[in-house]
């Protein structure tokens, strides 16, 4: 049994029950959701999580963050120390993207530290594998990627990326139409690049049927990847895309037939005037499957600040109805992240969700506004910091930017709009 | 003859050239902006020459961002630091708020050294001299106010914030409405508590006229303070605001009449799916006045990272019509911004109005986005660095990534490649 034929079959099952109960919904309506297709709970039947998460329609917005090895300097101790902190920062999901290295034991390593559901796309670990069993990714053999595939599932992983919807009619499409930057999905690229070596269907696609056996013997949730995300903004929306979107929409209704969890992953670089279409695209397509979106960034030239780019588009993007918010940090087209940027895009990404929630009226989103806000017209520093979103940073920054000050608050110093009002208001003239 | 009278006389200024030129359209479509009200240029005719930017429809969005002293840090030379930041880091204009120490000395500095258009907002002044010499903010007299004015606009400065749309009917609305944060303009603040006490209405809005005067005979543009502002987000577009917006608008009729160039100041804290209600109704109310907006800040809950909500407001508001982004620091709502604050803050709110310009079809943000483009897809680093937001920044964070289309992962029949080969990338 998954998540998803228990609902069908009427069940609440704890999952969806504790689901309910962190978001203050009646059980029954994430039970329909999940039903439905518009929510999805990963939790591989294999992990034994006892904390649960739901993604999708009417849920608070959720923030995913990366972490993984990544060339000969990355060490696991390190990617673990980035797990722990981007769940303090608030993450609800950690994916593991590890491509080089000790992929199984990391995976091991982030399965244990995270309390999160966890994702992975193993098409990484397929690829490094081949490269150094059989020479070259392009001699990876179709079971060689369904071998990782349910290894890592039975392994307890919550949710698998898995780039089923980039078929050579897509590729060919890219091709054709000029795509200024076909190979931005670390992944597709080398997926793509097996297809042509190969001449072959893209396998994820033509055995499709396959995957689903594996993540409905597991209850892993399917994250279908886009190889075609667009990465740059002058691509987004271009045909390869819309394309690519079509085929997935087909492939969440075969996984919902399936008795599977789906959700589906989106861009990547979006201009702002995209953002809203490219999410109704989505839903329209794919049946309001839960949308997992990159960012999106909302323009290329950030570089170095990507995270508020991120912010931007993801803000809107989860106000248009995207559920899942990929962080991006700061190191983006530049680096790999250290501790400092993986908490600072967690913040971020959050600060998006949040405002997304807000705008949409999600239940609790106005009220923590209105808390903070009070507390700051009556100069409650404790609660104010308390409530910040980030408490840490906003104390540090407080005593830093506020310590040479002689009234307690620096940024009006003697002439506290909020104070000067009061007197003639009748609030009370709390000094801060 | 202001820029605004000229414009309608059918005249081109130098300053109209330079606009057109740095925007890359033609002079007359700055003219007939000037002209019909919806683009200004801020420049003093007591100012020296500087590096003029319009401000309005059609153009690119602008940045401002805000220095100054303050009574509890009075370091002329950190703020002489921070107008370098913030021309070195792109911002469009400059407002030096101080409120401490020698404030007169403190804008002179301001005015010499900047070369790019710069603001103030005399009430500041005026309400510390008036506590300082006559005991109280409540003390100070009309003519105190309109000498500030007066005394800013004679030394150069080329915009003024000054809180003109705040009468007893919007205190009324205020008090009406029972807002969660009341006042959170710091001038709107000394307005509101001068008027309650002298139980007189808003000099600044019932002799406008004289301001007028004043800010024609140097071609002050007037930046019409909003006084009402929300502050959370639960105070956006509220009866106090919407009664501030009427009022502004009239008073944009009246400055167009007089020939004195005028933008209107906007939120403040405002939830995404107000942003876009709040821009239209500025538009229509005010008449297409350029609209200067700080943030907007999508959420109330992140003190610490405020030029991110801001950037997420400021974004949506470019998209919908704002054409002057104020930036908002990271050390807002909790303390005094230091230089990394205010270098952090401008690189945000120049994000924001790109991204907007971008979603609007501008041809030079367009560019901009397709070369930094094809300098990833040609793996060109040192392009790519160059054409970063911040290519300072950008050199010294890179260098951990990939180099090419392939990695260490492969080894030499790298999967990726092939794939880029077919596309011709490789």
């Amino acid at each position: 049994m998954t998540q998803r034929t228990e609902a069908l079959a009427g069940t609440i099952t704890p999952a969806m029950a504790q689901v309910a109960q962190k978001e203050g919904v009646p059980p029954d309506v994430v039970r329909q959701g999940v039903a439905e297709g518009t929510i999805v709970i990963p939790c591989n039947n294999r992990r034994n999580s006892s904390v649960f998460t739901g993604i999708g329609t009417g849920l608070r917005t959720k923030v995913s963050a990366s972490v993984g090895l990544y060339g000969d300097g990355a060490a696991i101790g390190v990617e673990v120390q980035k797990i722990r902190t981007a769940i303090a920062a608030g993450a609800d999901s950690i994916m593991d993207l590890s491509v080089s290295g000790d992929i199984d034991s990391m995976r091991g390593q982030t399965l244990a530290a995270a309390t999160t559901p966890v994702g992975t796309l193993p098409l990484y670990q397929a690829i490094a594998e081949a490269a150094v069993r059989r020479g070259s990714p392009v001699n990876m053999t179709v079971d060689d990627l369904f071998e990782v595939i349910e290894r890592q599932a039975a392994d307890g992983v919550d949710f698998l990326a898995l780039h089923s919807g980039t078929t050579m009619d897509i590729v060919q499409r890219a091709k054709n139409e000029g795509r200024i930057d076909p190979l931005v999905s670390y992944g597709g690229s080398h997926l793509i690049g097996w297809m042509i070596h190969n001449q072959k269907e893209n396998p994820l696609y033509e055995q499709y049927d396959r995957l689903l056996e594996i993540a409905r013997k597991y209850d892993v949730t399917i994250s279908l990847a886009d190889g075609m995300r667009p990465g740059c903004v002058a691509d987004s929306l271009d045909g390869a895309q819309v394309h690519e979107l079509v085929i997935l929409g087909e492939l969440v209704r075969r996984a919902r037939e399936a008795g599977v969890q789906i959700m589906v992953k989106g861009p990547g670089h979006v201009p702002l005037n995209h953002i809203e279409a490219t999410v109704t695209l989505q839903k329209s397509l794919c049946k309001g499957a839960p949308y997992f979106v990159f960012g999106p960034v909302v323009t290329d030239i950030a570089a170095g600040y990507d995270h508020i780019s991120g912010a931007i588009g993801g803000a809107i993007a989860a106000w248009a109805g995207a559920e899942l918010i990929c962080y991006v940090t700061a190191a983006e087209h530049l680096g790999i992240p250290d501790v400092a940027q993986v908490h600072e895009g967690v913040i971020a990404a959050r600060i998006g969700a949040h405002a997304a929630d807000l705008a949409k009226g999600l239940k609790g989103a106005r009220e923590w506004d209105l808390q903070l806000s009070r507390a700051r017209k009556n100069l409650d520093w404790k609660t104010q910091l308390a409530l910040a979103i980030d408490p840490g940073r906003a104390t540090e920054l407080r005593k830093q930017r506020s310590e040479e000050s002689s009234s307690a608050c620096a940024m009006c110093g003697k002439y506290c709009a909020m104070k000067v009002v009061s007197q003639y208001l009748g609030a009370s003239g709390r000094s801060c | 003859m202001t820029q605004v009278l000229a414009a309608r006389a059918g005249r081109i200024t130098p300053e109209m050239e330079m606009v057109a030129k740095r925007e890359n359209i033609d002079v007359e479509v700055i003219q007939a902006g000037l002209a019909a009200g919806t683009i200004v240029i801020p420049r003093n005719i007591r100012r020296k020459e500087f590096n003029y930017c319009g401000i309005g429809q059609g153009l690119r969005i602008k940045v401002n961002t805000l220095i100054g002293t303050s009574s509890d840090r009075d370091d002329m030379e950190m703020e002489a630091r921070k107008l370098a930041i913030a021309e070195e880091m792109g911002a469009d204009a400059v407002m030096d708020l101080s409120t401490g120490g020698d404030i007169d000395a403190m804008r002179r500095q301001t005015l010499s050294r900047a070369n790019v258009a710069v603001g103030s907002v005399p009430i500041y002044q005026c309400g510390i001299e008036a506590i300082e010499k006559r005991g109280s903010i409540v003390a100070m007299t009309e003519d105190d106010i309109f000498e500030a004015i007066e005394k800013h606009a004679a030394e150069g400065v080329d915009f003024m914030a000054i809180h003109c749309a705040l009468n007893f009917d919007v205190i009324k609305r205020l008090k009406n409405t029972g807002r969660v944060t009341d006042v959170v303009s710091r001038g709107g603040a000394f307005l509101t508590g001068w008027m309650l006490h002298n139980n007189k209405e808003n000099p600044l809005y019932e002799e406008f006229d004289r301001l007028l005067e004043i800010l024609k005979r140097y071609d002050v543009t007037l930046s019409l303070g909003d006084a009402i502002r929300p502050g959370s987000t639960a105070d956006s577009m509220d009866g106090a605001q919407i009664q501030g917006m009427i009022i502004g608008g009239e008073l944009v009729a009246r400055a167009r009449e007089a020939g004195v160039q005028i933008m209107v100041e906007g939120p403040g804290h405002v939830p995404m799916h107000h942003v876009k209600a709040t821009m239209l109704l500025q538009k229509r109310l005010c008449n297409g006045a350029p609209y200067f907006v700080l943030g907007t800040l999508a959420t109330d809950v992140a003190p610490g990272y405020d030029h991110i909500t801001s950037a997420i407001g400021a974004a949506i508001g470019g998209t919908a019509g704002a054409d002057f982004i104020c930036n908002v620091t990271p050390a807002e709502h909790l303390g005094l911004p230091t230089e990394q604050d205010i270098k952090d803050g401008i690189i945000a709110a120049r994000i924001a109005a790109h991204a907007a310009d971008l979603a609007k079809g501008n041809k030079q943000a367009m560019a901009m986005d397709l070369r930094m483009a094809r300098a990833r897809v040609a793996l060109d680093l040192d392009r790519q660095i160059s054409l970063s937001i911040d290519p300072k920044l950008a050199k010294t964070s890179s260098g951990n990534g990939e180099a090419g289309h392939c990695c260490a992962v492969c080894g030499p029949q790298c999967a990726a490649q092939v794939a880029a080969r077919f596309f011709g990338i490789a």
